[in-house]
């Protein structure tokens, strides 16, 4: 589903809110005035039509050949044309016919005796026209005014509002732009400072000094619940570091002793004997599953810190494969170096890459038969090793599920004399990814699993 | 018949630690605490020594100062604690290897009997470093005024171990076997620790090595 960003529907719910009030606001005035303006103006007219037709009688009973001159005299005055009509006769200086602006209707209700007004458009001019019958003489007037003065007021008084509309949905955004702001601002802190604790810097906190009040809850609030969370992270990494020692302690004594009747193995029975050998077999792997499972708990409650250095790749590698087999009781593997590896160096912590190194040999010794080599090979960023096992290769269902704590694949299950403890592999990726490096599961070229890391190359020092 | 003291306050595991070094052929003193362990240590010296660091009173850290100004035996710290921190103070206090919990009994083993073993490396002629004299043969380092320099024997044979490379770069790695004897598990932190208090005795401004040069991403050598 599209999400439109909370900001932009303010700002439109605000840009549109004032449009459409501002709107009907000058629609209001504007028809309100419309309507009061043309009223006034319309009974000013009817009154001075009065006026003018009995202006207009008394001149017809008393002296009809003024009437022209007593109609100058009031077009004149009045900025109208009056139009006299004697007994269907329009008298007046033009051609006697029928003025166009007057309409049939008009002139015959006026003839009836009706006094009619009417307000029409004529040739681009808004003009209202009064008809007003004059018995005595046996007559009608008319009168023509033109409503374009009023019209220009309206135009102006238009745009005006129009104007105003504008500006006030201009003041709208803007106050929709300031009100957003101010109320997207605490959240888009609240994100950035969560995204800052994601990342592990659990220092972060929210200022409190807002004057909002509800903002500064918020910011309470969510400073609260990350000193919970931090002090939850210490808790769990003290009784990890605390179940640490409790299991260390036991497990030191019973290995020891069961060292010391291994140095006595020739005094017990062949009972014994076997019993003896059990025993030690299967410490050994205890002891792993406790160190691999305190390394993890440490890793998990962030208790263990990373000692970063800058070391040369190779000797790194021939190093730990050395040490590793040695405890491993192995031949050391072949390590083969591609043409394209020079002398990197990479940021690795040296405890952890070595036990990278050991835990992929102890699979491979374990699980495949054994190495076959470590092939080391580089691109233009990673530093690139190959340990290639002996074995017939894993699944490619399976490759990814290998790094999962506590996975059994299918070929442990079949040799199932074969003890690991479930954890190595998921403790490899742990230590590479904290790296800035990938592990993943391919096919060797002898047909075994082949386990390939990738660790970024640092730049300095590559020569 | 090798002589090891013992401090160690879990009873078990000293026990333990008793067995398995008796039945090694080493005569054996235990002790619960810090303070029983100097006082067993000024009436018998002992050949090495293996020291907890969680005892309660004196701590582990303040044993090992103790016996090192008494001594120069090899102090191997056996501790539940691996962090970095630790690893460092007690390299500090004057112990010569750290070893945790639980740890293979065949390496510790294996690491006191080399600690043993060690001797100066034999065809070094004497060198000057500055104002010092270094006298392999004789395993000792004098000042400009006649006077003796005190260097623990790792100490003395980390530098020696040096001088014999001309110059040349070793790799902690290396160092670790050379000097330590064992292959270690990667702790190499002891190697930079043991450097860093060489270059206190022996360099006029430690900030500033002139002749134990850190060789970056690789390791150390000495410049004569």
């Amino acid at each position: 589903m599209h999400q439109r960003s909370l900001r932009t529907r303010l700002l439109v719910t605000f840009g549109l809110g004032s449009f459409v009030l501002s709107s009907l606001f000058a629609s209001l005035t504007y028809f309100g005035v419309l309507s009061i303006l043309i009223n006034n103006q319309q009974s000013t007219d009817l009154k001075q039509s009065y006026e003018n037709a009995t202006l207009v009688r008394n001149t017809l009973s008393t002296n009809p050949s003024g009437l022209t001159a007593t109609l100058n005299s009031i077009e004149k005055a009045t900025n109208t044309q009056a139009l006299v009509r004697t007994q269907g006769q329009w008298l007046s200086e033009s051609s006697g016919a029928q003025p166009p602006e007057i309409s049939a209707a008009t002139i015959s209700a006026a003839d009836k005796g009706t006094v009619t007004e009417q307000t029409v458009r004529f040739a681009n001019q808004d003009i209202f026209i009064v008809g007003l019958p004059i018995p005595s003489v046996h007559s009608e007037y008319f009168e023509v005014f033109s409503l374009s003065s009023l019209s220009n007021t309206l135009q102006t008084l238009l745009e005006l509002l129009s104007l105003g509309t504008l500006a006030i949905s201009v003041i709208g955004i803007v106050g929709g732009l300031w009100a957003t702001r101010r109320v997207v601002k605490p959240l888009r802190e609240v994100s950035e400072a969560a995204a800052l604790i994601a990342q592990g810097q659990l220092d972060t906190r929210l200022s409190v000094n807002n004057a909002d009040r509800e903002v500064q809850q918020l910011s309470n609030s969510f400073n609260e619940m990350v000193a919970q969370l931090v002090e939850r992270l210490d808790r769990d990494a003290r009784f990890a570091s605390d179940v640490s020692h409790e299991l260390r302690s036991p497990l030191t004594t019973v290995v020891t002793t069961a060292a010391i009747l291994q140095q006595h193995r020739a005094d017990l029975s062949p009972a014994g004997q076997e019993s003896l050998d059990l025993l030690t077999a299967d410490l050994a792997i205890f002891q792993t599953l406790v160190e691999d499972l305190l390394e993890m708990a440490r890793n998990d409650a962030g208790a263990t810190p990373h000692v970063s250095e800058n070391v040369a790749a190779i000797e790194l590698v021939n190093q730990a494969a050395r040490s590793a087999a040695r405890r491993l009781g192995i031949e050391a593997p072949s390590i083969e170096l591609d043409a394209s590896v020079k002398n990197p160096h990479i940021v690795v912590d040296r405890r952890r890459f070595e036990r990278v190194i050991a835990n992929l040999l102890d699979n491979a010794t374990r699980y495949a038969g054994g190495v076959v080599a470590i092939r080391v090979t580089c691109t233009e960023a990673s530093f690139i090793v190959n340990v290639d096992d002996a074995g017939t290769g894993i699944a490619p269902d399976e490759r990814s599920q290998v790094f999962e704590r506590f996975f059994r694949g299918r070929i442990a299950h079949d040799r199932s004399s074969v003890r690991g403890t479930g954890l190595g592999l998921a403790l490899v990726r742990e230590h590479i990814v904290a790296f800035d490096g990938s592990i993943i599961v391919l096919e060797s070229p002898e047909g075994g699993a082949r386990l390939q890391i990738s660790i970024p190359i640092s730049s300095e020092e590559y020569a | 018949m090798p002589h090891i003291l013992i401090v160690e306050d879990d009873d078990h595991i000293r026990s333990a630690l008793r067995l398995m070094f008796e039945s090694e052929g080493f005569e054996v003193d235990d002790a619960a605490s810090g303070e029983v362990g100097i006082a067993m240590f000024t009436r018998m010296a002992s050949d090495v020594a293996i020291v907890d660091i969680m005892l309660p009173g004196m701590t582990g850290f303040e044993t090992c100062k103790q016996i090192r100004e008494v001594s120069d035996c090899p102090i191997v710290i056996v501790s539940a604690r691996d962090q970095t921190t630790d690893v460092v103070l007690g390299l500090e206090s004057g112990a010569d290897d750290y070893v945790t919990k639980p740890f293979i009994p065949e390496e510790l083993l294996a690491r006191v009997k080399a600690h043993l073993r060690r001797r100066p490396e034999k065809s070094t002629n004497s060198f000057t470093l500055g104002e010092l004299t270094v006298i392999p043969d004789e395993g000792i380092v004098k000042k400009s005024d006649g006077s003796e320099l005190h260097l623990t024997s790792t100490e003395f044979r980390l530098l020696t171990d040096l001088a014999s490379m001309n110059g040349k770069v070793l790799s902690r790695e290396d160092l670790l076997e050379r000097v330590w004897g064992y292959d270690y598990f990667g702790d190499t932190r002891l190697v930079d620790v043991h450097m860093r208090r060489l270059r206190t005795k022996i360099e006029p401004d430690p900030a500033n090595p002139t002749f134990l040069i850190t060789v970056r991403g690789t390791g150390y050598k000495l410049v004569l």
